[in-house]
């Protein structure tokens, strides 16, 4: 007998169980079990983790300070696949252009994001998005972007472009993602919302807060089961 | 309605989290960096009001604005109960969150806003299921036990959340639609918000916070193995000697609240706590959670 795949969702703070109770809604052939995250053991079992939406200050400084930081940066360089909406985003980043002091970032991605940039909740939206050129069919996924961030910045090899802004926050892990960074959409007014990065992908928008169960399946497909 | 998912999924994104009362700016960075998911910006905290016995308003804006210009988490303000222009004001500061909160005196003493009409969300307190259930019919987007401000005495809260279990309990048994028209007049709801709490198994369509009593790291995880999404802290944190250390114990053991050893750890050694006020010593006219209808 094979034993499930273990996806986890980190569970620090945040909206942690949407994302599991949409991945318990999929039918799928591969047998996969959702668990929270909030310790290193629990973290040691997953196969995949998710990083969800919720305060990536909260989720940052949580981390650190339950000692869940190093696991974390570990886990990224194991090159297992990670998600990050919206909060997650920001903590998968390498970079962060308006990050608070003592925020510390997992970097997994070379990104830099700029967290609330659409700015306070009043500005925050849902929308219909078209994915189809990369989960096929799915035309009219339905988004909630909420005080979202977006990505700023696909960094390369033009230190010297990023270094010219001041307050950057960078992410003290020594990984480096080995594959290039893909645009999987941006909006028509050219905001980065979706990246992604070898077995590592961000979104600044919420499908877990849809009904829609197609990104998340789309995710375990591609990301985890390797269909 | 499109508008509530974005309204609730802030609330959504809250969970798990805690949300600080502060009165000014310093307060409002010391609740930032000990892990707040956000703050909520008034004048005086609640133990404050309590004590000086005077009409409680809407802040005044400048603070709120130095909070909102200090932090980058969400930040929540508090209007009277069923004054809308204190909430119309408050939308125009481009606030986050409106508390429309009994901890401030009440300006209609019998109807609530009409929330549906803002484009701000909205947290209401409520002590019982037709409270909650009103709220929501009104447009609450996010819910909150109403405690006992500013005693440090949990157990209001508790017998808040308790009820409104035994309450979903009760209508979820409920067998034929005369029995659920009784008990929706019962309470004062629609009908057709009990027949919503019915299709979706007794779950509210927005998030519960517990609020109004927390003081400490285990009445933070109390209220969260009581079911609870998160936990508001108003005079809790900076009417203890160490507000800083206090804060960040309360936020780990939101996180950790399933864990003892950890609660154990988070809880020793944080020095003078709130002083408390029993509840059971206030006279029925002195609770603030009798505010609102």
């Amino acid at each position: 007998m094979t034993r499930s795949l273990v996806v986890g969702v980190l569970a620090l703070q945040g909206a942690f169980i949407e994302h599991i109770q949409i991945f318990e809604k999929i039918q799928s052939p591969v047998s996969y079990s959702f668990i929270e995250v909030r310790t290193e053991e629990q973290l040691h079992s997953c196969d995949a983790l998710v990083i969800p939406g919720g305060e990536s200050t909260a989720i940052s400084l949580i981390a650190q300070r339950t000692s869940m930081l190093k696991p974390l940066m570990d886990f990224i360089k194991s090159e297992k696949p990670v998600w990050g909406t919206c909060a997650g985003l920001i903590f998968l980043s390498k970079q962060i252009v308006n990050g608070r002091e003592g925020q510390k970032i997992l970097g997994g991605m070379d990104i830099m994001v700029k967290r609330n940039a659409f700015g306070r909740q009043l500005n925050s939206f849902e929308q219909k998005l078209d994915f189809s050129t990369f989960i096929p069919g799915v035309s009219d996924f339905p988004t909630v972007f909420i005080r979202a961030p977006v990505v700023e910045m696909i960094l390369d090899d033009s230190e010297e472009t990023y270094n010219k802004l001041g307050e950057v926050i960078r992410s003290e892990n020594t990984y480096q993602n080995p594959s290039k960074v893909e645009i999987l959409h941006q909006l028509e007014n050219g905001l980065i919302v979706a990246v992604r990065q070898g077995n590592k992908i961000g979104t600044s928008f919420h499908p877990e807060l849809s009904d829609d169960t197609r990104f998340h399946k789309w995710f375990l497909d591609e990301f985890v089961s390797g269909k | 309605m499109s508008d509530f998912k974005v309204k609730a999924g802030l609330a959504q994104m809250l969970k798990g989290g805690v949300i600080m009362d502060v009165v000014n700016a310093e307060q409002a960075q010391i609740a930032e960096r000990a892990g707040a998911c956000a703050v909520m910006a008034l004048e005086r905290i609640p133990a404050d009001m309590r004590a000086s016995g005077q009409v409680c308003r809407m802040s005044d804006p400048q603070m709120i604005k130095d909070i909102m210009k200090t932090v980058s988490i969400p930040v929540m303000a508090k209007c009277r109960i069923g004054h809308f222009v204190e909430a119309q004001v408050l939308e125009a500061l481009e606030i986050d969150y409106i508390d429309e909160s009994e901890v401030l005196t009440p300006a209609d003493k019998l109807l609530h806003i009409e929330k549906k009409k803002f484009k701000v969300p909205f947290v209401c307190g409520a002590r019982n299921l037709g409270e909650a259930l009103r709220r929501i019919d009104e447009g609450a987007a996010m819910l909150r036990t109403k405690g006992e401000a500013g005693t440090g005495d949990i157990s209001e809260a508790v017998s808040h959340i308790a009820l409104i279990k035994k309450q979903i309990e009760e209508v979820l048994a409920l067998k034929t639609d005369k029995e659920i028209e009784e008990y929706a007049k019962e309470i004062r709801v629609p009908v057709e918000s009990l027949v919503q709490l019915i299709e979706n198994k007794g779950k509210f369509p927005v998030v519960n916070f517990a609020a109004g009593g927390v003081a400490t790291p285990s009445d933070a995880a109390l209220c969260m193995q009581l079911g609870c999404d998160g936990v508001f802290v108003g005079s809790g944190i900076f009417k203890s000697k160490h507000p800083e250390k206090l804060a960040k114990a309360i936020v780990n053991a939101v996180t950790h609240f399933d864990d003892p050893k950890k609660i154990l750890e988070y809880s020793t050694d944080l020095g003078e706590l709130m002083f408390g006020v029993a509840v059971g010593g206030l006279k029925d006219t002195e609770k603030l959670s009798s505010r609102g209808w």
